[in-house]
């Protein structure tokens, strides 16, 4: 049962603001990914809750408390880090037991958890190797399992990943998930890669240079996105200028887009004639040939054969270019003329950057 | 000829004339102890190699010399303390030099290692003007606390570069498993740094068995180090006990070098 509220953090150092008001919270039992570019922040954030920097200002409440003047040693935070930190003169078992042998347990508990521990994460056999003698996936498994046996209020995950080749990166992403969902450990999760992000999250912090760009659901951050940056940051995207913004209702708007006049949602507030942009994610594209159900009408630059799909792009007569997945058996090729259709109910008018 | 058979071929006279190098560095640096042990080991009655017939006379004669076995004895208990001293010092200056940022982490470095940089004769008539001001002239104290000030850049040298190479995460991770500073230090750090740390002290041993400029000018009154006890020793005789006696220096040298390989392993203290 633990729910962190982060609020206004703000970090520099020496005279560079890496962090510039964070405000964050963690309901129980949630995983809440920090995403964003490299630099953005996101270790900063996750080491101030760890309590390996203290914060310039700001507060971190845990179930409603500060933790700011709790030492690091006393937060009871279980931390993954990306390098796995394991004691490398210490075997499988001593440094998953680390914990437990501070606490000053008997033998026999701590053999009993940490073989319950092992089990859960899959190292089972492997107690008396040194972490050098293991592979990065087991290292990794036994980071998770050092912090897991502990059962901490928190856990905190810096790219825990990072260092796994993509095989085994799934793997571990799914342990990671199960085991954080079955104990129903509130958890922070630190990465710059969107699909990891989108897939295990209960809710995806967006960060940009210090701060939050926004705060949701992964299927708001992709569909609904505040601003061009965190669609950018989310996955493919094609954004066409929109013009004579006009708010029909709350969150939607009529808008004039490459000559075509279309009702669309949007981020909620816009004024009219604001300036705005209007995101079309490749899959709510479909290519026609036929003129009348089209939205657009324009020339395919490239088209490229994968196999299962084909990637075109398509210039439009008032500028912009539109990237757009097609089923294989469309025979189009460059210089060919083409109608896109929309799927209106996923666009989604938003600002270039949020006010 | 193409491109990658010439780079091999350069490649090839590179690694040649590399072995020929660590050859000639190799004879450079065994030559002098090879003679010395060689000489020690001959029959006749002057330093000299090859050694005329073998014996172990000149040993004999090294222990029953009162002089000499006195030097070795102070030698080796002001080695023993320095070495001590230094060790628990250095460590607890690199770890507070750790913490340090940048710039102030360079101007540790060069303070700590000062003694080496500053010429050692200068150093010794400091120490020799400084040790008469708080009355510790020409006593065992002050020639243990000059050894201990030459020596102590060893020491730390070897035990901060031990230090570095143990990762901030593992602390970091250590105090998130509920550890505090002295845990972290003796269940974590400690064993990691323990080969530095071994290797540093036998430095410091050995550097402080060596001192000759410091120990002559803050000599204590009645008492010799080895090596002032050998070259009073050589100003009157030339006799091949001096190289008997040499040759102790060197096997304890190798002998507590040897302790180190075999208590923590000699490739992990580097
Ligand atoms: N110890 C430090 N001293 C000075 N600047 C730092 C320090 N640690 C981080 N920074 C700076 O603060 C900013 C944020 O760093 P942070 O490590 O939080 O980024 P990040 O989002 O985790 O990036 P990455 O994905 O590369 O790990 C960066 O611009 C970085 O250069
Ligand atoms: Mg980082």
């Amino acid at each position: 049962m633990t729910t962190v509220e982060v609020k206004n953090l703000r970090k520099s150092y020496d005279d560079f603001l890496a962090l510039d008001g964070v405000s964050l919270t963690a309901e129980t039992g949630q995983l809440v990914t920090l995403l964003g570019p490299s630099g953005c922040g996101k270790s900063t954030t996750l080491r101030c809750l760890a309590g390996f920097h203290e914060p310039n200002g700001g507060d971190i409440l845990v179930d409603g408390e500060s933790i700011l003047n709790v030492p690091s040693n006393r937060r009871k935070f279980g931390v993954v880090f990306q390098n796995y930190a394991l004691f490398p003169h210490m075997t499988v078992a001593e440094n998953i037991g680390y914990g437990l042998r501070l606490q000053k347990r008997s033998k026999g508990e701590i053999e009993t958890r940490v073989f319950d521990v092992m089990k859960l994460v899959r190292l089972t056999g492997l107690e008396d190797r040194l972490p050098r003698e293991i592979s990065g996936g087991q290292q990794q498994r036994v980071a998770l399992a050092r912090a897991l046996v502990l059962k901490p209020r928190l856990l905190l995950l810096d790219e825990p990943l990072a260092n796994l080749d993509a095989r085994l990166r799934d793997e571990v992403r799914w342990l990671i998930r199960d085991l954080q969902q079955q104990s129903g450990i509130t958890a922070f999760y630190v990465t710059h890669d969107q699909s990891e992000a989108m897939a295990m999250s209960d809710m995806v912090a967006v960060m940009k240079a210090g701060r939050v760009a926004q705060f949701a659901t992964p299927r708001e951050i992709y569909q609904k996105p505040s601003e061009r940056y965190v669609a950018d940051f989310t996955g493919e995207a094609n954004f066409l200028t929109a013009q004579r913004v006009q708010p029909v209702a709350e969150g939607r708007y009529s808008v004039h887009v490459a000559g075509a006049d279309i009702e669309v949602e949007g981020v909620p507030g816009l004024l009219k004639n604001a300036a705005a942009e209007l995101l079309l994610r490749p899959e709510s594209l479909t290519l026609v040939t036929t003129g009348d159900t089209a939205t657009f009408e324009g020339e395919v630059i490239k088209c490229a054969f994968l196999g299962a799909s084909l990637h075109c792009e398509i210039a439009l007569p008032e500028g912009g270019r539109l990237k757009l997945t097609a089923p294989p058996n469309h025979e189009v090729g460059a210089g060919d003329r083409v109608g896109i259709a929309i799927d209106l109910s996923h666009a989604w008018l938003m600002p270039e950057v949020a006010p | 000829m193409s491109m990658a058979a010439q780079t091999f071929g350069g490649q090839r006279s590179v690694n040649l004339g590399f072995a020929v190098l660590i050859i000639a560095l190799y004879i450079f640096l065994l030559v002098p102890v090879v003679t010395i042990v060689g000489a020690s080991l001959t029959d006749g009655l002057m330093i000299e190699f090859p050694p005329r017939g073998l014996s172990l006379r000149w040993y004999q004669e090294f222990f029953a010399r009162q002089d000499l076995v006195d030097g070795l004895l102070m030698s080796l208990r002001i080695g023993a303390i320095t070495a001590v001293v230094t060790s628990t010092v250095a460590m607890m200056a690199a770890l507070a030099g750790q913490g340090l940022s940048g710039r102030l982490s360079g101007l540790f470095q060069l303070g700590m290692t000062l003694p080496l940089l500053v010429p050692e004769l200068l150093t010794a008539v400091g120490l020799l003007f400084f040790l008469y001001k708080i009355e510790l002239g020409k006593t065992v104290t002050g020639l243990q606390f000059g050894h201990i000030l030459m020596s102590f850049p060893y020491a730390y040298v070897s035990i901060s570069a031990a230090l570095r190479q143990v990762p901030p995460s593992l602390e970091e991770a250590s105090a998130s498993l509920g550890a505090t500073g002295w845990q972290t230090f003796r269940l974590v750090i400690l064993p990691l740094v323990m080969p530095g740390l071994a290797m540093g002290a036998i430095f410091a041993f050995i550097n402080s068995f060596d001192l000759y400029t410091i120990s002559l000018l803050l000599k204590p009154l009645g008492g010799n180090t080895l090596p002032l006890a050998l070259f009073d020793f050589l100003t009157y005789e030339f006799k091949p006990t001096a190289a008997a006696a040499a040759t102790i220096s060197i096997l304890l040298s190798i002998g507590g070098v040897a302790l180190v390989q075999k208590l923590v392993g000699l490739q992990r203290a580097f």
